[in-house]
């Protein structure tokens, strides 16, 4: 048994390290839910979903012409429905061909040239084949579908849509009259001719985002380029020394001297010695392992290694400073309960207040290496860590127990184990006993 | 003529600037208290301190990223917000000294509100935090995996002893949790993958090209695409305001002085608080550890070296072509010595660098923070962004100087168990079978 507070010490890292994995693996189960769902077939909205019509309109006219027309002429009606009735066939066609075993999505745009209208029997059976699905979007052959959408309603949200001719007039008060419609309109068009279901991989590349939405986020990456290019530039000469001042003011007001470190900086500093600590045993390690080829290589090592030992020296000397200081000013290095650290450590200044930049992957091979590449990295500085808090209060336990019995040779195989093998293989201690004789 | 101009601004217009600037700051903050409190809290009403508790609280506390937060009661939320400005600096003392349950100190509040407000883009670095994010982001920095955010609570487990096989166990534990994370990313990149090509070409934006998760599922459910839409539109409310305030803050900065001169002064001699050992001390032990281990390692390589190092050179390697015997021997010449001084220049610059890896946080060359994931066809033009190659490349450095470290570290334990054991006569100690 290990005593008392090396234990709770240990096995309170271990929980953190745990703790951080377990909430890593939350967020990652929350996001692959929301995929999963997206890729499977989606259920109907409340509205539901109309037939794209492609062909000679482009993405933006349709939205414009499903909020402005209110009442197509019946010629409208007479094309759309011959355009319904070739995206049909498309679709038919395009189904033949994905299941004899086409993986890549669909461009249904190349396909309506197909001029034969469909046949209602043949699209029934052809639904019948979705598999997975919770769906059934009635498809009626005219594509009819009230689209008269208030500003901000988002029900109405896919490509094209058409007024009935029987709607006109309902307009404005489509919020409220939407949900009798609906089941008015269901009713009349319950003999579903076909039951199509959306699915991301067919239909993907029909998406359109909303007017509203793509407004508003284009509205909010201006807001945040302006926002932090007029961080950048003084904003008011008069507002920072007024803060300064006000800051100052504090400062002399209150008892304590001005040259108190506070725990946030102490524990700063801390961090970066640390860091420094690494990178000078890293740089130790290459100039030792380098092979020098000429006077002027080995000359530059050893030039470098007196460096890095000044550069020790150096930071040693901060911490002894720091030590020192905590001490002196009665400073409650960490107090407890204190949140998690609010200001994010990297970017946080500029970089964060600009629209994120972008990261581009060619293929899924190459963001499966990456996103696995940051998990190793990160584990290797968690098993990095925690080797060495072991190491800590592990190995003056072994040093100081003397008792060489049994338990402690047990004791000395685990913590070979631990530390040594990272906890997945054991070694084996073999003991001679004395003859009998 | 009119009226004498004075370099501040007018008293009528003062009067309304005040108001409207406030009214602008509680527009932008994330819980807005109303301009009301902030009157109430300048004279150190009562009733203007518990909105003023939970704002700091908010401030101070980083949105959680899991979204479900326990709203913690006041009490809960005031000793926190106490520690979070002792843990930064705050320099009044009278804030650590209110009471808890939020009855008193609204002026105290107010200062400590507007001391973070001045030090940092507090408002910003909000704003930040609590953005919409539209798409799929990776960050592509280690920063958030290596700040460890600490026990919110204090481990409250005082087991006792535990036996080392418990150890033992956890460290399994923790081995097939990062497995199960690896399997779990996987996947979930492969979706990503699906995801981005099916819906490409859809973006208005061109240079994005495609959808990202959070802009399909607003597509799938239009329900939850109107909320995200009602909170991109409250988060521009937020910035319009946050612009505004740029402009009036001043006012705000003039009127909180008069709000400290208005409290009495603090006594000169701090009480001291007692020192409580905490995670951090153990941390400074740690790293002063490692320095000296490092320091004596490196005072090791140098005794193994002569005084001037130029004399081992002179002793092993033959003299370049261009210097003649007598001068290498001797070290002299003015080759020589401008060749030494180049060295000797290069190697302080190389230092240098080193240097600002650890001081400035390895400089900005170093892309940081979330990227949004964008899927392109191979060669497409460059300059767009960050290309996940490069990204590739780092990283597997990165790795590869981990592995060594850690490799390191496991060799020194070796070393040390080896040396404890071998003492011991009569055992046999079999080391598992390498890798």
């Amino acid at each position: 048994m290990l005593p008392a507070d090396c234990s709770s010490r240990l096995v309170a890292e271990l929980r953190d390290a745990l703790d951080s994995c377990a909430q890593r693996q939350r967020q990652l189960e929350r996001s692959l839910r929301i995929s999963r769902r997206l890729l499977r077939a989606w259920e109907p909205a409340k509205t539901p979903v109309p037939e794209p019509t492609p062909g000679p309109e482009t993405d933006e006219e349709v939205p414009s012409s499903a909020f402005t027309a209110c009442s197509p002429s019946p010629q409208d009606l007479k094309e759309l429905e011959l355009l319904t009735q070739v995206l049909e066939k498309a679709v038919r066609v395009r189904k033949g061909i994905s299941k004899a075993g086409g993986d890549k999505a669909p461009t249904v745009k190349s396909e309506s040239t197909a001029t034969s209208p469909a046949t209602r029997a043949s699209t029934r059976l052809r639904a019948s084949d979705w598999t997975g699905s919770h769906a059934s979007e009635t498809k009626p052959p005219r594509g009819i579908r009230q689209t008269r959408v208030p500003a901000k309603d988002l029900s109405e949200h896919r490509l094209v849509s058409v007024e009935d001719p029987a709607c006109i007039g309902r307009g404005a008060r489509a919020a409220k009259l939407e949900p009798s419609r609906r089941s008015q309109e269901t009713v009349p068009l319950a003999a579903p001719q076909a039951r199509e279901v959306f699915t991301l991989k067919d239909k993907g590349i029909l998406l359109q985002l909303p007017v509203a939405f793509r407004k508003a986020a284009s509205q909010n990456s201006r807001l945040w380029a302006q926002l932090s290019s007029t961080h950048t530039s003084d904003s008011g000469d008069a507002a920072t020394t007024a803060k300064n001042h006000f800051l100052q003011k504090m400062q002399t007001t209150s008892g304590w001297p001005s040259s108190r470190l506070s725990p946030a900086e102490v524990e700063a500093e801390v961090g970066r010695l640390q860091k420094a600590c690494s990178l000078l045993r890293l740089r130790m390690g290459e100039e030792l392992t380098a092979d020098p080829k000429d006077w002027m290589q080995e000359y530059r090592c050893l030039l470098t290694l007196e460096g890095l030992q000044a550069l020790a020296g150096q930071c040693l000397h901060r911490l002894q400073e720091l030590r020192t200081a905590v001490v002196e000013q009665q400073l409650e290095p960490w107090p407890e309960g204190r949140l998690p650290r609010a200001s994010s450590p990297c970017g946080g200044g500029a970089d964060t207040i600009r629209s994120p930049p972008l990261l581009l992957y060619s293929s899924t091979q190459e963001l499966q290496t990456l996103a696995a590449l940051r998990l190793r990295v990160a584990m290797l500085n968690q098993q990095i860590h925690l080797e060495k808090v072991l190491m800590a209060e592990l190995l003056p336990l072994v040093r100081e127990q003397e008792p060489l019995g049994p338990p402690w040779l047990a004791l000395c195989r685990a913590v070979h184990s631990l530390l040594c093998e990272g906890g997945e293989r054991f070694l084996t201690i073999l003991r001679e006993d004395e003859p009998a004789d | 003529m009119g009226r004498r101009r004075r370099r501040r601004v007018d008293p009528a217009d003062a009067a309304r600037a005040l108001p409207e600037a406030i009214a602008v700051l509680t527009r932008t903050l994330p819980t807005g208290p109303s301009p009301e409190t902030f009157r109430r809290a300048k004279f150190d009403r009562p009733e203007a301190a518990p909105a003023l508790w939970r704002l700091l609280f908010c401030v101070l506390s980083p949105m959680p990223a899991d979204g479900a937060s326990p709203s913690l009661a006041l009490e809960a939320q005031a000793r926190s917000v106490k520690a979070a400005l002792r843990f930064q600096g705050y320099p009044r003392r009278a804030l650590a000294q209110l009471p808890d349950d939020g009855s008193q100190g609204g002026r105290e509040l107010l200062l400590a509100l507007a001391w973070l407000l001045a030090r940092g883009p507090t408002l910003e670095q909000l704003l930040a935090q609590s953005r919409v994010r539209l798409g799929d982001e990776m960050p592509v920095c280690e920063c958030e995996s290596l700040a460890s955010p600490g026990p919110a609570v204090p481990s409250v487990e005082a087991d006792g002893c535990v036996d080392i096989r418990h150890l033992q166990w956890l460290m399994g534990k923790l081995r097939f949790r990062w497995r199960k994370l690896m399997a779990s990313q996987q996947e979930q990149c492969a979706l990503l993958g699906k995801i981005h090509s099916y819906t490409r070409g859809c973006h208005s934006d061109r240079s994005l090209g495609h959808l990202s998760v959070t802009e399909t599922e607003l597509l799938r459910d239009p329900e939850g695409g109107q909320q995200l839409l009602q909170r991109l539109e409250r988060e521009n409310v937020r910035l319009e305001a946050a612009l505004e305030w740029r402009r009036r803050e001043l006012v705000f900065w003039q009127w909180m002085d008069t709000v400290l001169g208005a409290c009495p002064p603090e006594a000169s001699q701090p009480t001291f608080l007692p020192k409580i050992p905490a995670q951090g001390a153990a941390e400074l032990e740690l790293v002063v550890r490692e320095l000296q281990a490092l320091q004596e390692e490196l005072q090791g390589v140098a005794e193994t070296r002569p005084y001037d190092p130029f004399d081992l050179l002179v002793d092993t390697w033959a003299p370049p072509a261009s210097l003649h015997e007598q001068d290498w021997v001797g070290g002299h010449g003015p080759e020589w010595s401008a060749s030494r001084r180049a060295l000797q220049e290069a190697v302080r610059q190389d230092l240098v660098a080193l240097q600002w890896a650890w001081e400035r946080g390895g400089g900005l060359a170093q892309p940081h923070g979330p990227h949004r994931l964008v899927r392109t066809e191979a060669g497409a033009p460059e300059g767009r962004g960050l290309q996940a190659t490069e990204v590739i490349e780092v990283l597997r450095s990165r790795e590869a100087c981990l592995e060594v470290v850690l490799g390191q570290l496991q060799g020194q334990c070796r070393q040390e168990l080896a040396r404890l054991v071998g003492t011991l006569p009569g055992l046999i100690w079999i080391p598992p079978p390498g890798r």
